[in-house]
């Protein structure tokens, strides 16, 4: 028997979905609103200990004396953990390329501000705080690279000492001949670009409680966990553990957005755990230490973009220069972040020819980790300036030059230069459904009627494609292999006709629990409400990944609905041998095992599964009486890259336009955002609230890296942004409500024809207001080409031509 | 992010509290009045702060009023922002210092944040200072010798710095009600709505015979104190309004800045130039609201 999972909605076995596509109340929000969902914070173990984190001031040093004596003997401390456990207990971690990954503490050397360097377990925070003082470090400072043209010096200080140079990877992409399609162009613009660091904040930081048995030399970690089985194996790594010998349980949490990857604070709470005897060790990142040093910065960029033109505004070919300040090493993945645009690189474009040379640096400042969108919303803020650039020297208009250089829908499926396929999309009914709901007309009339008034009125118009469903193949030549990212499920029906879904990720905000119970009520025609999804810790948990990559939605889609199936097939077998007839005479419907042709013969599934459990002697002989099963699902036809990094990398495409009407006051420099209307085509909506949901937080975390978010950094290497008094995160009134509009053109290649919409907005957002903002500057013969365009720089900018 | 070690005393009534701080102050003891907590709270969770004792005003009920006494509105120390935000006296009476308190901070801290924290606290970017150089506010603090009264331009001496002694409480901002036909305006830019101020500027004018007159122009946000600029106040007064004698009242009055402070948010250059702007535009301001 094959598993045949549903294309669209309208597939399942139900008369009409009543879940499915809906946007039906969350499952998840009972809990959140009363506030009876137990965050990591909330969980209290007998005999706690509470860790603080001592963290080094300085952003280069060697160590030279650690004295914790004064501490161990403060009244209340339980443990102290310094560099020599680590070197005795610790590996260096395991997800940066070979040579520059990390211990959890530093031993020999810190590399930036924030580096940890001792830790205490107390009876509380505020006497493991206390005990910090206590400690005297002593160190040898030494010169402080900040910046990726200083790392790159002859002679510059090595982070890595074991390394030659400060440069981690230096690899140059070519896809098709770029050579003569630059020289056939009629136009090439080239430019130069600086998008400064900004990264994940969710309103919950790290948290965990380690917990470490001494005595089968085992470890439990309970967190605030976005991908907890990875967490796990990691853990095993780190702490020289067999991967059966660590169990993490992730617990619900706020947000995450890439920010919860870190594993230091696990790693040290383990270790204080395992030297207090196996008390269990609660530790807590405050907001100082994720400003600091947690995994929250990401996207430290230099570029210099060129893009070949036709004298008619023809896209022909691109050109990329990234020089990415990745920090204190790889330890955060980092080499993923600049790779990911590979499979997205020429946008919405049938660009022929591209070309990626990609420079990663390690520097004093801040390891950088992932963040939402995972690298392509510096990307197309370059791509979609470029595009700008031309449109403007060519006197076209933004959203022309942009429809005339459009894969077209009869094109999909559709391989891109740099080798992802994409699935499906209609780009150009986007671009229209959006100008009509804009009213583009009128707001270029508004335009020319402000530019007389001398008011710097401005228009961006932008669109993205949104890679969905990561898989780890695309990612192979940047020095982390693999193929197919596996998520899985058990769906159980319980003797009473209940069914329960077990899952292996936490809540997280984005609502796939409430999927997950949509997808199983329709599949076998029951209320929603009798549906329980339940979390399992990883090792009981099916083979699983977790959020991600705008990913988790379709794949927990495939997965639910391979498992119904499964058991669909089974309760076929059994109803067919109660009601004696043919399996292929049966089918699911509305909940019904029916004989075909037969009205009035159908059993429920309900009956189906208490036969099982409780007349075995009424089954088929042979039959295995347990109605459940476990699905993992993993994408497709997903294959190996070449040396170029072509390969079918994500599996969906989805797609949006935004419009932003902008106003920059030329006194002070301050961008206002007056409109902004969005079209998002994400394939089928299975919720459609979620989505719009993900897509208004995307614009969110747009404007912030656009308008607000930086983490500055002094010459010398210290940090300038430890608060959310420097680090500015957008409010309420600073976001604007965005209109949407949806299309949806289903995928044909996932469950249901759902694309990963989790990043799209924060993808299209800042290029959007960029391009606005340049929009609106540009007859002043000016153009802002660094993020944020913070009212100081903006001021700046408009000095020039006062 | 937790304070270290201190102890904590919340005296019930004035005389308690003064008679607390002198002991405290002759043990030699490092003792802070905590009136609200809303800048103090975070500096102690840094361990930025770390005094010995902490002294709440919380518990003084005779503190929390706003009333008219004459010509001024008085408003007792432990006022909330947010009773200050809802008074109607305070809006019809004394609308600048009403209009200043909508920019404090947000509503959660306005609940908490008191009138008196926020003046005693003397943050350069605090709305209120600038408010007491405009209005010529008073400030009434009470010792061991009894009450003495500091005028709003003897009260600010540095960053985070007044006159209020350590056995002192400031127990009552008194604000004069400005003179009918009075125009007046309170502008401010900050990155985001509820920010510290990356400059503000509060203006009061009146108009006589088609002429500026009286002219105050106060700033905060880009010096160690909010100060009045008198340089900038003579290029208005005795002119007929308009934007170019604005404008060149702005140049007036970021020439005559110290300094202005630097920060990731805004250089020192920027500041001077945001508040020429907003000096321009508070004058504008002021001269539509003059009856």
């Amino acid at each position: 028997m094959t598993s045949t999972i549903p294309k669209l909605p309208q597939d399942m076995p139900v008369t009409s979905p009543r879940y499915v596509g809906k946007e039906v109340k969350r499952i998840e929000d009972p809990g959140l609103v009363t506030g009876r969902t137990e965050f990591i914070d909330n969980l209290k173990l007998p005999g706690m200990a509470h860790a603080a984190i001592l963290r080094t001031p300085h952003p280069h040093a060697r160590i030279i004396r650690v004295d914790a004596s004064a501490a161990e003997q403060l009244p209340g401390v339980v443990a102290v953990l310094t560099g020599e456990d680590i070197k005795r207990w610790c590996n260096v971690g395991a997800t940066s390329p070979e040579g520059w990954g990390s211990t959890p503490m530093a031993v020999e050397k810190v590399r930036f501000v924030g580096e940890p360097v001792a830790a205490v377990a107390a009876i509380s925070r505020y006497v493991a705080e206390d005990a910090l003082e206590l400690i005297e470090v002593e160190y040898e400072l030494l010169e402080a690279v900040t910046n990726p043209e200083e790392a790159q010096a002859p002679n510059a200080p090595k982070l890595f000492e074991h390394n030659a140079s400060n440069v981690i990877l230096d690899r140059n992409y070519t896809w098709g001949d770029v050579d003569r399609v630059f020289a056939e162009a009629d136009h090439v613009y080239t430019e130069k670009f600086r998008w400064n660091r900004v990264g994940a904040n969710p309103m919950e930081t790290s948290g965990c409680v380690c917990q470490w048995d001494v005595v089968n030399n085992s470890l439990t970690c309970y967190g605030s966990y976005q991908t907890p089985g990875f967490i796990a194996l990691g853990r095993a790594a780190s702490l020289n553990l067999p991967s059966n010998r660590v169990k993490v349980v992730a617990h619900p949490h706020g947000g995450s957005f890439g920010g919860k990857g870190g594993p230091r604070g696990t790693d040290i709470a383990a270790l204080l755990s395992r030297k207090a005897d196996g008390k269990p060790v609660k530790y807590i990142e405050d907001r100082v230490e994720y400003l600091l040093a947690g995994a929250g910065q990401s996207w430290d960029r230099y570029y210099q973009a060129s893009l070949a033109v036709k004298a008619d505004g023809t896209l022909v070919g691109l050109k990329v220069n990234l020089v990415d300040d990745q920090g204190a090493g790889a330890e955060g993945y980092g080499t993923i972040s600049a790779a990911k645009p590979l499979a997205a690189f020429t946008g919405c474009y049938t660009i022929e020819a591209a070309q990626y040379d990609l420079k990663l640096v390690a520097t004093n400042r801040a390891p950088t980790y992932p963040y939402r969108g995972y690298g392509p919303p510096p990307h197309n803020f370059v791509l979609e300036s470029m595009v700008d650039i031309a449109a403007r020297d060519l006197g076209m208009d933004a959203a022309q030059i942009r429809r005339m250089n459009y894969i077209a829908p009869d094109q999909f499926p559709y391989t891109i230069p740099s080798g992802n396929e994409y699935d499906s999309g209609r780009y150009e009914v986007v671009l229209d459904k959006v100008i009509a709901m804009a009213n583009y007309r009128e707001m270029r009339e508004l335009q020319v009627k402000a530019r007389t008034e001398g008011r710097l009125l401005g228009i961006g118009i932008v669109n993205t494609v949104e890679p969905g469903v990561f898989d780890w193949n695309a990612y192979s030549t940047v020095g982390v292999p693999g193929v197919g990212v596996p998520e899985g499920v058990k769906v159980s029906i319980d003797i009473l006709g209940q069914i329960t879904v077990t899952v292996g990720f936490a809540l997280e905000g984005q609502g796939q629990y409430t999927l997950a119970a949509q997808l199983v009520a329709d599949y076998f025609g029951v209320e929603m409400e009798s549906v329980r999804v339940t979390y399992a810790s990883t090792d009981i948990a099916p083979p699983h990944f977790g959020h991600g990559g705008s990913r988790l939605g379709v794949a927990i889609s495939g997965a639910i609905m391979g498992a119904c199936n499964k058991i669909e097939e089974k309760f076929r077998l059994v109803s067919a041998a109660l009601m004696q007839c043919e399996p292929e005479q049966i089918e699911l419907m509305d909940g019904h095992l029916r004989v075909k042709g037969m009205p009035g013969a159908e059993m429920h599934i309900a009956q189906v599964a208490g036969t099982m459990l409780g007349r075995s002697d009424l089954l088929p002989p042979g039959m295995e009486p347990c109605p459940e099963a476990s699905f993992v699902w993993t994408a497709p036809d997903r294959n190996e890259p070449d040396e170029q990094g072509r390969c079918k990398s994500y599996l969906t495409a989805a797609n949006a336009c935004h419009i932003a009407m902008v106003e920059v006051d030329r006194d002070t420099g301050v961008t206002d955002v007056l409109k902004y209307f969005i079209v998002d085509d994400c394939g089928t909506r299975l919720n459609p609230a979620t989505v719009e949901g993900q897509i208004q937080g995307g614009v969110a975390q747009g404007v912030g890296a656009v308008l607000y978010e930086e983490y500055v950094y002094a010459a010398d290497g210290q940090p300038l942004v430890s608060l959310f008094s420097d680090y500015l995160l957008p409010g309420i009134h600073e976001v604007p409500m965005t209109e949407k509009g949806a299309l949806e053109t289903p995928s044909p290649v996932t469950p249901l024809g759902a694309k990963g919409c989790g990043e799209g907005a924060i993808h299209t957002t800042p290029a959007t207001i960029m391009c606005a903002i340049n929009d609106a500057i540009h007859p002043l013969g000016i153009q802002i080409t660094e993020t944020p365009a913070s009212p100081n720089r903006l001021w700046q900018l408009l000095q020039e031509v006062r | 992010m937790k304070p270290a070690p201190f102890d904590y005393y919340a005296p019930e009534t004035l005389e308690q509290a003064v008679a607390l701080l002198e002991k405290l102050e002759n043990e030699d003891v490092d003792a802070k009045i905590i009136a609200g907590g809303q800048s103090l709270m975070p500096m102690l969770n840094l361990r930025m702060a770390r005094p010995d004792a902490l002294v709440d005003l919380g518990k003084i009920k005779t503190l929390d009023y706003i009333r008219q006494e004459n010509g001024t509105i008085v408003i007792g120390a432990m006022t909330s922002k947010r009773a200050a935000e809802d008074s109607t006296l305070l809006r019809d009476r004394q609308p600048l210092l009403h209009a200043a308190t909508g920019h404090i901070g947000h509503r959660q801290i306005r609940n908490q944040g008191t009138v008196g924290g926020s003046f005693a606290h003397a943050d350069p970017a605090a709305e209120y200072g600038a408010v007491a150089q405009a209005l010529g506010m008073e400030m009434v603090v009470v010792g061991p010798d009894g009450e003495r009264i500091i005028p709003a331009d003897e009260f600010y001496l540095s960053f985070l710095t007044t006159d209020i002694d350590a056995t002192e409480v400031l127990t009552e901002v008194r604000a004069p009600i400005m003179p009918d036909n009075t125009g007046w305006a309170f502008q401010e830019v900050c990155r985001r709505k509820g920010d510290l101020a990356m400059a503000g500027t509060a203006v009061t004018l009146r108009l006589e015979a088609g002429s500026c007159a009286e002219v105050v122009i106060a700033v905060f946000g880009v010096n160690a104190t909010a100060a009045r600029l008198p340089e900038a106040e003579q290029v208005v007064n005795g002119q007929a309004p308009g934007e170019a004698i604005f404008a060149q009242a702005g140049e007036a009055a970021a020439a005559a800045l110290d300094e202005p402070i630097a920060d990731v948010h805004a250089t020192a250059d920027y500041r001077r130039s945001l508040i020429a702007t907003l000096v321009k535009r508070c004058l504008a301001e002021a001269v539509e609201r003059c009856a």
